[in-house]
């Protein structure tokens, strides 16, 4: 099972040039969308070992989410060689999320 | 791994998840399958204080507990579950999903139901239907809210909780249906203010709501509303679509069953919201989903 790594009070968008394939799901702990979003991104890593999953809890890090420009959980980071290649807001099941992450 | 049941459940929210208990403690081979995260609409209620047992629980913590309760009866729990097809009209149930195909003797549909979208065009990112989600970028700002229920007027108050600077609740009917003490806490708050008989019309802005535009339904009198974000609490309709061919549904939608949770087709049950009812309660839907797990016992136990 490709676990999700909680990413906690040194996160910077400068840490995402060290991940070549991840995925990053900014969350609230009692938001429910984010509770479905986070098992779509679990049931997806585990087809998809290869891409790395993080989370960060949007109410740690507000700021990360202002510098990325954006004010909704959940959010989905996409990265790809160190670079945000997308990032969605909103609910995906895992099939959508297959797709967007092989469409990048 | 095998993908034969006795039991497949469809839906973990309460009615659901307590089928699961039931047909597990039968020593049944259960799977159950929801196309989200299990708990349904309790994973929504900020605080449950009407379920004996608890006092005062928070809804995902509840759900939460029973989910352990159900795996640890060695219940198979499939979440995120991408369903295709499925045909429940023969002896044996198919389901086909994931790639999978899964069969069982019984199937319960416990799908519960979901929020009724905003049924404006121009559906806009500052459109929200959960406040605990998506609150916090409205400090500060005007927010319209839309549902003279419980729901609007609880999460009305949250709002204003977390530092909203207007607030404007309407409802489309000619009165609102919250618990008086409810509506005696928003009608207490010196920037709120609410509205019956009156319907949202437009959705106006330049890629980011600006205003909307209100109807009063009994006037006809049309106005302009500032706000920065609008959240809905109509209510819910039933997640039936994809049985409407194979089972019968009522005007509204809901699965028709007898009072032991029987559907239209032999071996099939419904329980919880999913089916017409005058009392959507975690404790009703308990009582819907004890039935249906027994009576699909019953059914797998008389029918060879």
């Amino acid at each position: 099972m490709n676990e999700i790594k909680n990413i906690t009070d040194q996160a910077s968008s400068e840490l995402f040039r060290s991940y070549n394939d991840a995925i990053v799901i900014f969350y609230k702990e009692l938001c429910p969308h984010c509770k479905n979003m986070e098992k779509a991104l679990m049931k997806f890593g585990a087809k998809s070992p290869e891409t790395e999953l993080y989370c960060v809890d949007s109410e740690v890090k507000g700021d990360l989410m202002a510098e990325l420009g954006f004010e909704r959980v959940p959010t989905l980071i996409f990265i790809r060689n160190g670079e945000v290649a997308n990032i969605y807001s909103g609910l995906m099941n895992p099939r959508e999320l297959k797709a967007l992450h092989a469409s990048l | 791994m095998s993908n034969e049941y006795d039991v497949i459940i469809l839906g973990g929210g309460v009615a659901g998840m307590t089928a699961a208990v039931y047909t597990a403690r039968a020593n049944l081979d259960v799977l159950l399958l929801d196309e989200n995260a299990c708990g349904g609409l309790v994973n929504w209620t900020k605080e449950v204080e009407n379920m004996p047992s608890y006092a005062s629980i928070g809804g995902m913590e509840l759900m939460e507990r029973m989910q352990k309760q159900v795996e640890s009866l060695g219940v198979t729990v499939e979440e995120a579950v991408c369903i295709d097809s499925m045909d429940l009209s023969g002896a044996v149930k198919r389901i086909e999903a994931d790639d999978e195909t899964y069969t069982a003797k019984a199937v319960i549909v416990a799908t519960g139901r979901k929020p009724v979208p905003l049924p404006v065009a121009g559906d806009c990112e500052q459109v929200h239907y959960c406040a605990i989600c998506d609150g916090a970028p409205y400090i500060g700002k005007r927010v319209l809210i839309v549902g003279g229920g419980n729901s609007g007027f609880d999460e009305a108050i949250a709002l204003l909780d977390l530092g909203v600077s207007e607030l404007t609740l309407v409802e489309k009917m000619d009165r609102f249906f919250a618990a008086q003490s409810t509506q005696d806490a928003l009608a207490a708050r010196e920037n709120a203010s609410t509205r019956h008989s009156t319907e949202v019309l437009s959705l106006n802005g330049n890629g980011k709501l600006e205003s909307v535009t209100l109807r009063n339904m009994e006037t006809g009198e049309e106005s302009e509303l500032q706000c920065d974000g609008v959240f809905v609490f109509m209510g819910q309709q039933p997640g039936t679509d994809a049985f409407a061919k194979q089972l019968r549904l009522d005007e509204h939608g809901y699965i028709i069953t007898d009072d032991v949770m029987a559907t239209s087709l032999p071996g099939v049950f419904a329980a919880g919201d999913v089916r017409p009812k005058k009392y959507r309660q975690i404790t009703t839907a308990m009582a819907d989903g004890t039935i249906a797990a027994l009576e699909a016992e019953r059914f797998i136990h008389t029918t060879r």
